[in-house]
């Protein structure tokens, strides 16, 4: 196992750096760089060249790059060039909405997927199996910010329940904890089902599929002719060989939406890694978009690493393998 | 089976998620008829909620980049000497006193004294002087800071304490934007801000807003980085029963649409900028208004003077007779939101030359200038062309601004009809940027801004070619003898002769094609009283709002 360990962490370790290079050099590759910020501004060239002499930009790409990973390597991320702030701070303030905007999204698709899911492949082939499908069909045919549009027109526009952008109202902090709490949860229901709705539709055709294919097993036979009831042979023992995958499916798309979700945040003026990561592209903030690929990276690696290892220590075949 | 019972939970839950709402929100109504308030008495409180789609980068405007937005926070917070008014249309811009009280020149225009007030205080209690004023000019010089506008510094010799209330600039010459450059760049607070040497200003950008102290009408309470930015009144502001306002929150909402509908359902109570396409909406309801006035920023069509296609006047002049520039503002602008272009000194000021016209939509005219130029269908593919050569470009705009990118379609399908190939290319903001500054384009859709000094330079003087923004490769002697007269007058009253004949120049050359000048849009609830947006700032008399309470 310790063997198993080993290779599969310097695995991990020498994707993330390929990770990271090739990010290092395709961002430089771009046209443009951090001075273009100062675009439409009348700085004369002495300036720009000084400006490229702070930020370090005039120096040989190679010299960038190997100060850079010589950084990386002790930890520090680097600057914000268009925010003026180290980048680990500002990955810092933003992760904690992403992580709580994907959490609430993860828990739409996975409800929304088991419950249609279930419900679809109990009654195969019937109206309410079709309407299920073909919603789930529809959903996921359109893009996720339309998605959003919409709910925010519905929503916060032709009947005005729920906000339409940020996480807190004004005055949010005057509130009681509670209060508070709720304020959030209130905020968070739009940009949550626009997230979550766009990806259940796959999940809920996983669902259905699978929990077909189970129901059509011998000790599914053996429950029912033993007398237990239709919802137990689903729910008890027809949906335990579902989760399995299920879970494998969340491990690895869970840190996908960790890395936010760009257009979703941008919508709704939700402040996560998504949003920041558009405007750290825009701006050409090196520091930042290299920061953000390289947490983003981990996130997804340390999540498959994991998922790895879990199987690992449950199936000796594959950790011999 | 899902027992219908149980889906009632997560209605429930729904519900009362709703009913938990600490904002009371109600179909937005117009404001009450019989109160004093709506009978225009100012009233002190309240706040006001506004909303942008971009947020300040700092606090401290000479380490980051100038920004539309940073200036809206910043100019309320902080303050000038003097405060330039939004009156150019019919005459040079004047100024009116902020933190200097008043000012004078000496005969030979060299030397600019001014009077502080005697009651200016900064937030903290420490008091305002002249060495704040010495001491930021300072900063704005200084090599480590590496202020973006340092340029706008260049002719001024030392800046001299005469006594605590009286700061005296000195020149090294005596120019048309004297004063507008003494002014430029907010008075900076030299008892907080000293603290940290210049050399380590832009290593430590956040130990500004931990230090931050205020002279304006608002103070900064709170900055949540994307989510919104919270100002309370300067109670130690120098003006007396100003601000009316409590509190001015500023909350960020990239998307625009998002931003209209928050102003729609009432959750924003002002927005700086509203697309045409909204202002019908905006004008149905009666809760809500809206202001227009003419921006500053100014369409075109660039022609690369080094291509050949483009190197020769008169062809360029055939090109904008081809396009028909007013089809273009009716469909992009409809509602009067916009006009024809003319030269880059825009119809909104006072320098600009009333009885120059723009060019016609001629067609046949520019038919006729290619004809005689050597170009013809000599292959009958619809496309002119001369020595083998087809008369065909590339024409970019950038991705995102969707005027641009349509005007690009519209003027390839005009020019078609004279048999010009224009094929439209959208590129991403910054990798137009690069391509423009290096000459490495045929044509382009872009803006430009004209600010109060009416310095064309920048764009228009030869020197501008490798220092500068004179992306066009345009070199006129002529011009750039009259742009350095115009510059070197004290007064710009008399440098009008000289704008005009460059005006003239500019237009008979049409380095590029003056597409459209358009209107800003901004708008509020109507519980909001005295607010006067303008091109220069949204918040431009914040000090002035007041508000209805909210019903």
């Amino acid at each position: 196992m310790a063997g198993f360990l080993l290779r599969r962490l310097f695995a991990s370790l020498l994707l993330l750096y390929l990770v990271a290079t090739a990010t290092f050099f395709l961002v430089h590759l771009a046209p443009g760089d951090p001075t273009n910020l100062f675009e439409g501004q009348r700085i004369n060239r002495e300036q720009r060249e000084h400006l490229r002499h702070l930020y370090g930009l005039d120096r040989s790409l190679g010299e960038q790059y190997v100060r850079w990973l010589g950084a990386l390597v002790r930890g520090d991320l680097g600057f914000s060039l268009a925010q003026q702030r180290p980048v680990t701070t500002v990955i810092a303030e933003a992760f904690p909405a992403t992580l709580l905007l994907a959490t609430a999204a993860i828990g739409v698709e996975y409800g929304a997927a088991l419950l249609l899911g279930i419900a679809a492949a109990r009654r195969r082939d019937g109206i309410a199996d079709h309407v299920i499908r073909f919603a789930s069909l529809t959903l996921n045919s359109q893009p996720p910010f339309w998605i959003a549009l919409m709910l925010v027109l519905l929503f916060a526009y032709v009947w005005p329940v729920l906000p339409a952008s940020h996480m807190h109202t004004i005055d949010a902090d005057l509130m009681s904890p509670a209060g508070r709490l709720l304020d959030l949860l209130r905020h968070l229901i739009l940009p949550a089902l626009a997230l979550g709705l766009y990806n259940a539709g796959p999940t809920l055709r996983f669902v259905r599929g699978s929990l077909i294919e189970v129901m059509g097993m011998d000790y599914i036979r053996t429950a029912r002719a033993k007398g237990l009831s239709e919802r137990r042979v689903v729910w008890v023992h027809g949906l335990r060989n579902v989760l399995t995958p299920l879970i494998q499916l969340f491990a690895l798309t869970f840190p996908q939406l960790l890395n936010g979700a760009v257009l979703t945040e941008i919508i709704f003026a939700w402040p996560g890694l998504g949003r920041l990561t558009f405007g750290a592209v825009l701006s050409r903030d090196y520091p930042l978009i290299l920061g953000i690929t390289i947490f983003a990276s981990a996130l997804v690696i340390l999540s498959n690493l994991l998922a790895d290892l879990l199987q690992a220590a449950a199936d000796p075949r594959v950790r011999d393998a | 089976m899902i027992r219908p019972i149980r889906l009632l939970y997560p209605i429930l839950l729904a519900a009362l998620l709703v009913a938990c709402n600490a904002r009371e929100e109600t179909r937005p109504q117009p404001p009450q008829s019989d109160s004093a308030a709506a009978q225009g008495t100012p009233r002190r409180g309240g706040t006001v909620v506004t909303g942008w789609t971009t947020e300040p980068l700092g606090l401290n405007d000479l380490i980051f980049p100038t920004t539309a937005m940073g200036n809206e926070v910043l100019f309320r917070t902080l303050q000038h000497l003097v405060q330039e008014q939004p009156d150019f249309a019919e005459h040079p811009a004047t100024f009116t006193p902020q933190l200097a009280e008043s000012w004078e020149w000496s005969d030979d225009h060299k030397t600019l004294t001014f009077h502080l007030r005697k009651n200016l205080v900064w937030s903290d209690g420490a008091p305002l002087t002249a060495e704040d004023v010495r001491w930021t000019w300072q900063a704005q010089i200084h090599p480590a800071v590496a202020w973006d506008s340092v340029y706008m510094k260049e002719f001024i010799r030392d800046v001299e304490v005469v006594d605590p209330h009286t700061v005296r600039f000195h020149f090294t010459r005596a120019y048309v934007k004297q004063l507008l450059d003494v002014n430029e760049g907010l008075i900076l607070p030299k008892h907080a801000w000293s603290k940290l040497p210049f050399e380590k200003w832009r290593e430590n950008p956040d130990w500004f807003l931990q230090n931050r102290v205020a002279s304006g009408p608002f103070k900064i309470a709170s900055w949540t980085p994307q989510q919104e930015m919270v100002l309370v009144r300067n109670e130690r502001y120098w003006e007396k029963d100003r601000p009316y306002l409590d509190r001015v929150v500023l909350r960020f909402v990239p998307d625009a649409g998002s931003l209209m509908t928050q102003l729609l359902n009432g959750e924003l109570d002002f927005i700086a900028q509203v697309a045409p396409n909204d202002a019908a909406r905006i004008r149905e309801r009666p809760d809500l208004d809206l202001v227009s006035f003419w921006s500053n920023l100014y369409v075109l069509v660039a022609w690369n003077g080094t291509r050949p296609l483009f190197a020769d006047p008169e062809m360029r002049r055939a090109l904008t007779l081809a396009i028909n520039r007013q089809a273009i503002v009716d469909t992009l602008l409809p509602g009067g939101n916009g006009r024809v272009g003319v030269s880059p000194i825009i119809q909104s000021v006072w320098a600009h030359d009333k009885t120059l016209q723009p060019w016609p939509y001629d067609p046949a005219e520019a038919r006729r200038i290619l004809a005689a130029k050597g170009w013809k269908d000599t292959d009958g593919d619809g496309v002119l062309d001369r020595g083998g050569k087809k008369f065909s470009f590339e024409l970019t705009s950038n991705a995102g601004n969707q005027g641009r990118n349509d005007a690009a379609v519209m003027i390839q399908q005009q020019l078609r009809q004279v048999g010009i190939e224009a094929t439209p290319r959208i590129l991403e903001f910054n990798t137009l940027v690069t391509d423009t500054r290096s000459g490495n384009y045929d044509a382009t859709v872009t803006g430009l801004t004209l600010d109060t000094s009416l310095d064309l330079s920048g764009n228009f003087h030869s020197r501008s070619i490798d220092i500068g923004d004179n992306y066009f490769h345009y070199s006129n002697p002529e011009v750039d003898r009259l742009i350095d007269l115009a510059a070197s007058q004290k007064d710009p009253a008399q440098a009008l002769p000289y704008f005009h004949q460059i005006e003239r120049l500019i237009h008979n050359d049409q380095p590029a094609t003056f597409l459209w000048e358009s209107q800003r849009l901004a708008a509020f609830n109507k519980r909001v009283h005295d607010a006067r947006p303008n091109v220069q700032n949204g918040f431009f008399n914040l000090k002035d709002w007041w508000v209805e309470p909210r019903q």
